[in-house]
């Protein structure tokens, strides 16, 4: 691969990991990341300390500009691969722009899951994903004293305990399936709901949204399958999907995500996936998983990277990742369900 | 209210319509209250190839040099505009074409050349301006418009100076363009309202009087209308000619003419007639024409006959670089020509003082019957800049001829030898009077005369006249807390905005400089000039020749050699390039 052209599309953890191991690997290769979000590439859990002023904005990013420039990584942000040739091996940007590639990695991550009843209330519901989601939210808490949130992940708990740092009143509702793509037990849902309470949250009643309506500028009717209450905010949060959609056409096998080996290699040749938008299979169970968290982005990262320079490495299926959220244990290396 | 200095250019293709969005930009946000400084910079050819760049440094203090870096790029032309991707600061915005008539390979896009950090914003800007008004041609508008929104200006800011610029086109064609303009905004807020919180510039506050956008060249002959100017000649050249097609629009309305003559030397020859006369005139031209009119203008300096010369500069020798910009006619107006031809040059800094100075140059000619330089260049001519309206000095615009008294008549001689210099001077026409006009070396009388002891005194005569018209020429000034200085730096000509911003950049970051300003390039204050660089450990001269031309003029002032700062890059001096020579200088100095 000396001298040749990799490209990876994404600009997460996976993507760099990937994009350092190439160039630590092998110096001469010319190595693109292609970025969707025009940010450089950032810390998304440290976003609800963003957000409570306990961190600055420089604090999310990982990298400076200048470790690129050095590293002779050539960064494209704000670009979106639209459709891929795996036959000429070129990829088209939604500018119409052409790039011809040897090797490809795909780590271009998760989107915002919005469950599809939801989606009719989307302009009245505020997520985080990015530091753009998190300026809009910094904007809309110096008007309001309330927040909903409702569906609950690893972020909206982040996100709640930075709320309370603000004194801002915080309702939640959490479903025991909505912890998602966790599947959350009962007995990890009570503690949860404990905890929140003990914090000074107040837990709601699991039910669905009925209803939202805009009633002013800063505040809006939730309707519930209990109650009907104002709020100033309301925030969702159901987890990450694959973002694929673009690649639905392009001949690669896509289920949930693109479907990798334990190698993560895809159907063709020189082109693997890492990260959350790769549904990894599992010789073991002989079924698909799926990886969430930042460490094990890096650690599929590196995987792809070091397979793609000719290692026949293959992913850790270990639940080796376990952590803490306000003391409850979560464990997320690896799940089947979507 | 937070402080504003941005750059912006727009680069396209000639026939993009670039120059004309820059001029947009630049006449929005005059109106809307900030210091606005714009340059243009275009290829010699006339149409249809090369690359077009409008730079546009907008504030809300006083801009007074362009800036080193562009933080907005609004691109019409990938191709073209890949060349100013190393002048984009860091996050800086770039607004492209998302959507071209065809795909292009990779880093033929401007996407593939900027730096991370930098905010894309494509725009499929063909697309919406052929929806928006059936014909692509008004994409420039709509970049506009995307620029208007993403960065936070209000629309209406545009749409008035937009129909001011069309209305005179019609009814269809303004429409065209509003709604191009209107396409972009409307594209960018609703797909970039995310992005553009961070790049809002806010409007300024209104300045508190009423202000005007000139470019040098409009303001010089804005400043010849109000000095009452009757008749213009000129040949055209670049980049003078605007001199001319401003004049010919509004000339005759004020009972004047402007007469396009068949060239440089007939142009100059016509003027002294007129000014013979009594008639102000003026002519304007660049190097290759200046060249040609240095024997009438030594003749202008013999027979003492006034004469207005602008001599917009251009990079030289000969044809040089049409449109570029330099600073390498100094020694050619100062100097040029045969024999000891003391005349005036001035060269104005900015463009108010292209106005104030062209007014003044008027009374200088007449007062001190002789021809008068005007030295701008491309960069000066081209720039706009908004600025008070000018009001004339009422005394500069008033007949400046100093006419004999009557007691003479009879015993007149028109080159009687007085202290001055001056020798009272009589119109053809005044009764009872004789008219003499010589470029031989004359008597007081005006008869030929070559003898040693006529030549001496005339020769004398015509120089103490010169250096007497100091007096009324523009003083030099300083800017420095007026004590010893580590190094002083001075500036001439357009020069002189680049050197400013340095030495203020310098100051800030605590070091010990000054800047001395010069207009009166001859005469020149040489003891103010000679009392400034004692005063410095080190005397710096930037200028955009190669030669160092005001360094070879003042030099010798010094106690220790000036230091030398050229450029011939065509483009204007980058204050960043005469800050480092400062801070080179107080670190090692080294010259």
């Amino acid at each position: 691969m000396a001298q040749e052209h990799c490209v990876i599309i994404g600009n997460g953890p996976a993507a760099n990991q990937a994009a350092l191991t190439l160039r630590e690997n092998s110096p001469d290769m010319l190595i693109t990341l292609v970025g969707q979000e025009p940010f450089p590439h950032y810390r998304p859990h440290l976003l609800p300390d963003y957000i409570s002023g306990k961190l600055s904005e420089n604090d999310l990013y990982v990298s400076p500009t200048e470790f690129y420039k050095r590293s002779g990584i050539k960064v494209r942000l704000g670009q979106q691969v639209v459709n891929i040739d795996f036959c000429s091996r070129e990829l088209a940007l939604s500018h119409k722009e052409i790039i011809s590639f040897d090797g490809l990695i795909i780590a271009c991550g998760g989107r915002q899951r919005i469950p599809e009843r939801m989606q009719v209330f989307e302009d009245l519901m505020l997520t985080l994903k990015t530091p753009a989601d998190a300026a809009v939210w910094i904007d809309r808490l110096t008007q309001v004293d309330s927040v909903l949130i409702v569906g609950g992940d690893l972020t909206s708990l982040s996100l709640t305990k930075a709320l309370l740092s603000l004194k801002k009143r915080v309702f939640f509702m959490l479903n025991e399936d909505s912890f998602w793509p966790v599947p959350l037990g009962t007995e990890v849902a009570q503690q949860v709901r404990l905890r929140l309470m003990e914090k000074g949250v107040e837990v709601l009643e699991s039910g669905r949204i009925r209803r939202v309506a805009r009633i002013s500028d800063v505040r809006l009717e939730v309707e519930t399958d209990w109650e009907t209450f104002k709020v100033g905010i309301l925030g969702v949060f159901y987890g990450m999907v694959p973002d694929v959609k673009f690649l639905a056409r392009s001949g690669l096998d896509i289920d949930r995500g693109i479907l990798v080996d334990e190698h993560l290699r895809t159907r063709f040749d020189l082109v693997y996936a890492a990260g959350d938008c790769a549904q990894v299979y599992h010789p073991g169970i002989k079924d698909y998983w799926v990886s969430i968290g930042y460490e094990n982005a890096i650690s599929l990262g590196k995987v792809a990277a070091l397979n793609l320079l000719g290692g026949m490495y293959a992913v850790e299926t270990a639940p080796s990742s376990i952590f803490t959220v306000d003391g409850i244990v979560v464990n997320t290396s690896w799940w089947l369900e979507f | 209210m937070p402080k504003v200095d941005v750059t912006v250019e727009v680069c396209g293709m000639a026939g993009d319509g670039t120059i004309a969005a820059g001029g947009l930009i630049n006449e929005a946000l005059s109106e809307g209250g900030f210091s606005v400084l714009g340059f243009d910079s275009y290829p010699a050819e006339i149409r249809g190839f090369g690359r077009c760049v409008t730079h546009s440094r907008i504030g809300n203090n006083e801009v007074v040099a362009l800036g080193d870096v562009t933080h907005v790029l609004i691109s019409l032309d990938d191709e073209q505009s890949r060349s100013r991707v190393p002048f984009l600061s860091e996050n800086s915005i770039v607004i492209f074409d998302s959507s071209p008539a065809a795909y292009v390979r990779e880093d033929s896009s401007i996407a593939g050349e900027v730096e991370p950090g930098t905010l894309l914003f494509g725009m499929p800007l063909s697309d919406l301006a052929t929806a928006a008004s059936g014909t692509e041609r008004g994409r420039n508008l709509t970049a506009l418009g995307g620029f208007t929104a993403i960065c936070g200006i209000p629309s209406e800011l545009f749409h008035r100076v937009i129909k001011r610029r069309f209305k005179a086109k019609g009814e269809k064609v303004l429409l065209a363009n509003l709604n191009s303009f209107d396409a972009g905004v409307t594209y960018a807020t609703q797909n970039f309202s995310e992005r553009i919180r961070n790049i809002f510039i806010p409007p300024g506050q209104p300045h508190g009087h009423e202000n005007v956008l000139l470019s040098g060249n409009q303001a010089i002959g804005k400043a010849a209308l109000d000095a009452g100017l009757k008749l213009y000649f000129g040949y055209p050249i670049t980049p003078a000619t605007p001199i001319m097609e401003y004049l010919a629009s509004r000339l005759p309305d004020r009972g004047g003419r402007v007469v396009q003559m068949e060239d440089e030397i007939s142009s100059i020859g016509a003027v002294l007639g007129s000014f013979y006369a009594g008639v102000r005139a003026m002519t304007a031209t660049s190097g290759p024409g200046f060249a040609l009119m240095t024997e009438l203008i030594t003749h202008g300096v013999m027979a003492e006959i006034p004469a207005v010369i602008i001599d917009a500069q251009r990079g030289g020798p000969s044809t040089g670089l049409p449109t570029k910009t330099e600073q390498s006619d100094l020694h050619a107006a100062v100097f040029g020509g045969p024999g000891d031809s003391a005349r005036i040059v001035i060269a104005p800094t900015n463009v108010s003082e292209c106005y104030r100075y062209t007014v003044k140059s008027f009374q200088l000619a007449e007062k001190y019957q002789t021809p008068v330089i005007i030295l701008t260049d491309f960069y000066l001519d081209n720039r706009v800049e908004n600025f008070p309206i000018p009001q004339a000095v009422e005394s500069e615009i008033e007949n400046s001829n100093i006419f004999p008294r009557s007691s003479v008549k009879g015993s007149y001689n028109r080159y009687s030898v007085t202290e001055s210099g001056i020798s009272p001077r009589a119109l053809p026409g005044m009764e009872g009077f004789i008219f003499a006009a010589t470029g031989l070396e004359h008597t007081e009388k005006g008869t030929p005369d070559y003898s040693p002891e006529v030549h001496t005194m005339m020769s004398a005569k015509r120089h103490r006249k010169i250096l007497g018209a100091l007096a009324d020429m523009p003083a030099p000034e300083e800017f420095s807390s007026g004590n010893i200085m580590d190094v002083g730096v001075i500036g001439w000509g357009s020069t002189f905005g680049s050197v400013l911003e340095a030495v203020n950049m310098a100051r800030g970051r605590g070091m010990n400089v000054g800047a001395l300003k010069i207009t009166s390039i001859f005469p020149f204050h040489l003891d103010v000039i000679r009392e400034f660089m004692n005063r410095c450990s080190h005397c710096l001269v930037p200028e955009l020749n190669f030669e160092g031309q005001l360094a070879n003029l003042i030099g010798h002032l010094h106690t220790k050699d000036v230091v030398r700062l050229n450029r011939v890059t065509g483009m204007p001096f980058p204050p960043s390039a005469i800050l480092a020579k400062i801070e080179d200088l107080i670190q090692t100095g080294d010259e």
